[in-house]
This record gives structure tokens, sequence and C-alpha cells, in this order.
């Protein structure tokens, strides 16, 4: 049996047992192997293969242009991939049936360690229909005559597509009354249009912005007038959904101590500062940071307003009592740190609404602004040296 | 079927706004700005009222904003925000442009200063005034330092435009922000270079506040200037192309 496939993006290993009688793909010098009994009897042909590395310069699938991958070749790779898993599945000791994507990757990742920074030169093993881009079937019949009608357009699909659309418009048009009371569009938050990206990848055709605008405008307009089941349908093909961000958010579960009060612990960081803050449920508004008060560990006011501002927010000012532990970064990152803390802390007693309202001030969000490097040839980040003109 | 239209134009905008971003990622075109912030992220909203409203009061463009800000990725607060009621974005950008070399503690105790400095000159001139004139000084320093920008404020400004190989000084509308920001600039470079130098910045800053405040001194002149200029220039707006 072929061993398993691992395709690596620089070189392949192929290792043929005797006595196979084996399939040549035609393509890029893919196998390269030497038969070398090939004179025996005409129904068995068996040729004995010697170990072949084929180190090729094989492409990177994914950034070579698109090349013509025969149907069956495809197939063969998608048989090729499910042997070559229920092998790993194997060779790691676990049940083939049940081994998924995430498995392989683990499985690989294990086989082959590699300390590429890059992560697509690292072994990867995927379906073929990931690795190998989509492509079209083909279009023209064995007289040369082509299947689709708009074919000489250029862009079928596109065209076909746009050309149902307007169909379906026209057919809602004329049996609609001319002034639609339509009051709730089907436009909910929840559903996007597909982007062009995603437009370009369903039809297997370049698209200019222009061409999607135009045929996200149809779409609207189809939106505007009464529909049934149909159209409904061949709306949905086009909408993707869109997250409910609040919902991403971790809420961390409430702990109880030993006098029974609730507490719940977070972290949170900024620049390089890391702090970790306990918020208890009942207390009087005091706040003790690395053990000291906070008005003596910061004496700015404005790292304090920094402290109070998500108890100010959801007016829980004197209601909660803190402890936490801060270190390193400067004094203005220690407070962004903390407050981070505190309010990731703070959403185990609050309301799933004031979770969303607190995101929305932007308490709940992770600071990313870090310090830019120096580049060679500037004097700092930005600062480029002084200009002389000779 | 306004609101209908308007979300029509919204969701053309935010197309709009897609392509504009797939343009940006064209090769040839690279943004030398850029910011650790993806560009989905959204600005944070610190208002404490605003979460408050009851759903009733909501109109559908308010209702329509609130759903999609809930689908949206939101930037950190900054550090010097927050939502209490001392908190002025009119004061904050003020000391943000009075500070030097990121002294922000400096910066905002001069800028505390200045306007306790401001309340005390005030609140003289109050106890030494009859009763009538009692009535009409203004003792909250808030005020009068929003009202002295205010007034400081140019109409219209002066911009170069490069014609036949020289420049000239061309009376061009100027949209609000920049507004503001000359009149504290103005304010700012006025009392860093035109006075003595024994003089603190809140004194000085106090003292020009106060005549800003009410009509007079120097960051007045200069704003009467550049509109004497700009009525002066006047034959030169139609090289504006904007």
């Amino acid at each position: 049996m072929a061993a398993p496939c691992v395709s690596c993006c620089r070189g392949l290993s192929y290792r043929l047992f005797l006595g196979l009688r084996v399939n040549f793909a035609q393509r890029q010098g893919y196998w390269q192997t030497l038969p070398v009994d090939a004179q025996t009897a005409p129904e068995s042909q068996i040729l004995r293969l010697i170990h072949t590395t084929v180190v090729t310069t094989k492409k990177n699938v994914s950034a070579s242009g698109r090349d013509s991958y025969t149907e069956d070749f495809i197939k063969k790779q998608i048989e090729e991939f499910n042997i070559g898993k229920r092998h790993l599945a194997n060779m790691m000791g676990e049940d083939p049936e049940t081994f998924t994507q995430e498995d392989i990757d683990r499985a690989i990742a294990y086989l082959f360690p590699s300390g590429l920074f890059e992560k697509r030169a690292r072994p990867i093993m995927k379906h073929p229909e990931q690795i190998f881009p989509k492509q079209r079937a083909i279009q023209r019949g064995e007289d040369g005559r082509p299947f689709h009608f708009l074919f000489y357009t250029g862009r079928q699909s596109y065209y076909s597509l746009m050309h149902d659309t307007y169909g379906k418009l026209l057919q809602l048009e004329k049996h609609n009354d001319p002034f639609p009371q339509k009051t709730e569009s089907m436009n909910p938050i929840g559903s996007r249009w597909l982007i062009k990206e995603e437009l370009e990848e369903m039809l297997v055709e370049k698209l200019s912005d222009q061409d999607y605008m135009q045929f996200i405008w149809l779409l609207e307009k189809l939106l505007t007038l009464q529909y049934g089941p149909a159209e409904e349908e061949f709306i949905q093909r086009f909408r993707r959904s869109v997250t409910i961000q609040s919902q991403k958010q971790l809420i961390e579960p409430l702990q109880y101590d030993e006098q029974g009060m609730a507490f719940s612990t977070s972290e949170g960081r900024r620049k390089s500062a890391r702090a970790e803050a306990v918020v208890y449920e009942r207390g009087s508004g005091k706040i003790r940071v690395n053990g000291i008060d906070y008005l003596q560990y910061f004496p700015i006011t404005q790292d304090r307003e920094q402290l109070m501002f998500p108890f100010h927010y959801l007016d829980r000012l004197g209601k909660h009592d803190v402890i936490c532990t801060v270190s390193g970064g400067g004094r203005s990152a220690q407070a962004g740190a903390i407050r981070l803390a505190m309010a990731k802390a703070l959403c185990s007693f609050i309301t799933e609404d004031e979770v969303e309202w607190m995101r929305q001030a932007g308490l709940l969000t992770s600071d990313p602004r870090v310090r830019e490097r120096k580049k060679p040839g500037q004097e700092g980040a930005r600062r480029k040296f002084t200009w002389k003109k000779r | 079927m306004a609101a209908r239209a308007l979300r029509a134009a919204r969701r053309c905008s935010e197309l709009a706004g897609a392509v504009n971003r797939a343009v940006w990622r064209l090769p040839g075109l690279t943004q030398v700005r850029w910011s650790r912030y993806g560009p989905e992220f959204r600005d944070p909203l610190i208002d404490k009222e605003h979460c408050r409203k009851p759903a009733a009061e909501l109109t559908e463009e308010e209702k329509y904003d609130q759903d999609l800000r809930k689908t949206q990725l939101i930037k950190a607060a900054p550090a010097a925000q927050t939502c209490s009621v001392f908190a002025d974005p009119v004061i904050s950008k003020f000391t943000n442009m009075m500070m030097k070399g990121g002294n922000k503690v400096l910066a905002r105790s001069l800028m505390a200063q200045t306007l306790e400095a401001v309340k005390r000159k005030q609140f003289e001139k109050y106890h030494a005034a009859s009763a009538e004139e009692q009535a009409t000084i203004e003792r909250n320093p808030y005020t009068i330092f929003h009202q002295a920008l205010k007034n400081c404020e140019p109409v219209i400004g002066l911009v170069p435009i490069l014609k036949g190989g020289h420049f000239y000084q061309v009376p061009v509308p100027l949209s609000d922000r920049r507004r503001r920001f000359l009149a504290m600039k103005w304010m700012i470079k006025e009392c860093r270079e035109n006075k003595p130098r024994q003089t603190l910045m809140p004194e000085k800053l106090s003292h020009e506040l106060l005549e800003a405040f009410a009509n007079k001194g120097p960051v007045i002149k200069r704003k009467h200037d550049m509109h004497k200029m700009a009525e002066a220039n006047r034959a030169l707006a139609h090289y504006r192309w904007w």
C-alpha cells in the first residue's frame, strides 16, 4: 500500500513497495520512478521499482498560478489522503474512524517537529481540496462546443448569476404591487453579505470591485420586494452569519472563600505590565496593590481614575473590595493592566447587558499597543535623521 | 421610508468601506500610518448615559446602531479617558498640547493650577464688585475656558497654494476641528513666547484666558489679523479648487 502521503512544500519522498501495479501521474515530474524489470508476462506487469527520493522543485501549489489538475488526479489524491490518514491513526495508536483534522495536525507536529518560523513552510497534511485550488470543470464538449451559453463572455458564472438574479427580480416585480408597504426588511444584524473574496471563491472566477458591488446592489433590491421561500433560499446562499462579539467574552466562574464571600480572579496586561486582580463581592471600595493601599501605590490622580473607571461605569464604586498584584511596565501601564483585570473580574458579578456595555466602552479589550522598535537608518521609530542637502 | 433609505445608504457605505479596504491591500499602495489594531476595530463609546437609556426611547436609527455595535470589535479605552463628570475632552486635548516630552503629570498639574488661578481671580473680582456687577461676573473656570477658546477660533483661514511658481495665501473655510486646534495652538504659543521669562505658565495662561473671555488680548488680535488678511486676499479665493 502506498505510504502515508505527507506533502511537504519543499520535497517529496515516496517509497514504493515491490509487486504493485502502479499508475503514473503524468504531471510535473511528480513521480520519478525507474521501472527496472518490465519484461515479464503480459497479464502481470510487475515493475520492480527502486527507492527514489524525489526532491523536485515542487511548486507551492497555493503560491503558483492555477495549474490544471485532472479530476482523476484529484480523486487519487483524496484516496491517498484517506488511506494515509488511517495509517497515521494506526501509528499514533488512535481509532482510525474518529481521527479528525485536529488530530492529524497534532500527529504531524509530533512526528515532524519543525522549528521554521514561517508556518506555511512546515509539514502539513490536509485534505486535497484545501491544498489544490478549486478548478472549473471542463467547459467544452468533445466537438469543441462550449456547454454554457455564456461561455464566450469570458465570465460565465458571474454573468449567469446576474442573469438569474435579475430574472427573479423581474418576476417578483411583475407579481408585486408597484408601491410596496414593506416596513421590516430582512436584514438583521446577525448576517452579512459575502465579501468579494468569498464570491470569487464561490464562482471560481475573478471579479472586479464594480462587478461585486453591482451584484450586491441587485440582491439588496431583491430584499425590498416580497418574496417566497424559493427566493429566500437563493438569497441565503449569499449571506454569512456575523458573530455577536459579546458572546466571545470569557466570564470567570465565581469562587468562594472560607467566610463564604464570593470572589472572582482575573488577569490583565498592558505593554509589559502583568496584573492579577481578585474582586470580592461585598466590600467598601478598598483597593490593595501588592500589599500597599492604592492611594500610596498610585500617587498620580490619572492612575487612580483609571482604577475607578470600571466601577464608576457600572455605578458600583464603593461596593467591591479588590486585592491585586502587578509587576512590570511603568506606572501608567500598571494602572491600565489592573483596570483590565478588574473589569474582567467584575464580569462575573454583572448581567450580560452590562458586560456588553463595558465592552463597548473599551474596558474589556486588551490594549495591543506596544513600543515600536527603532529602525536602522532612522533615529527612532518614526523620526528620521536630519536631512542635509550635502 | 427615510430610515430604510438611510439603512441602504449605510449598507452602501459599508460596502464601499469593504472595497476601500480591499483597495488598500493592493501591492504598490502601502499605508505608512498603521496601527496595532486591525481596520475592523471601532472607537469605544465612553458615555454612561448612553447605555442607561431604556429601549423605548431609542429611535430606529439608534437601535440599528446599537445592534451593529454588538457585532463590531471595539478598541481599548485610552488611558487618559474616564466616564467621570470631571473629565472634559477639550481640557484633555489642551493638556496634551501643552505637554512637553511626555510629561503628562506636569501638564496636568499646570492645567489644574491655571483653572484654580482663573477661579481665584474671578472670585477676587466678585468680592470687590457691587451687587449689580456681581451678576455678570462668571466664576466657573470651565465655562470661562470654553468660551475663551471659542472666542479665539478663526472663521476663515489662509492656505498657501502654489500657482505659477509662486505661493499665494488663499482664504479657505476651516473645519471645526482645525479651528479648535488653531485656537488652542495660538493660546499656548502666546503664553510660551510673548511673556517675561520669570512668570509661570498658570499665571500667564489664566491671564490670557480671562482676556480672551472678554474678547480682548493678543490671541483675539491674532484671530482678527487672520480675518483681515483673508479679507485682503479675497481676490485669490478662486484659486481654491475644493
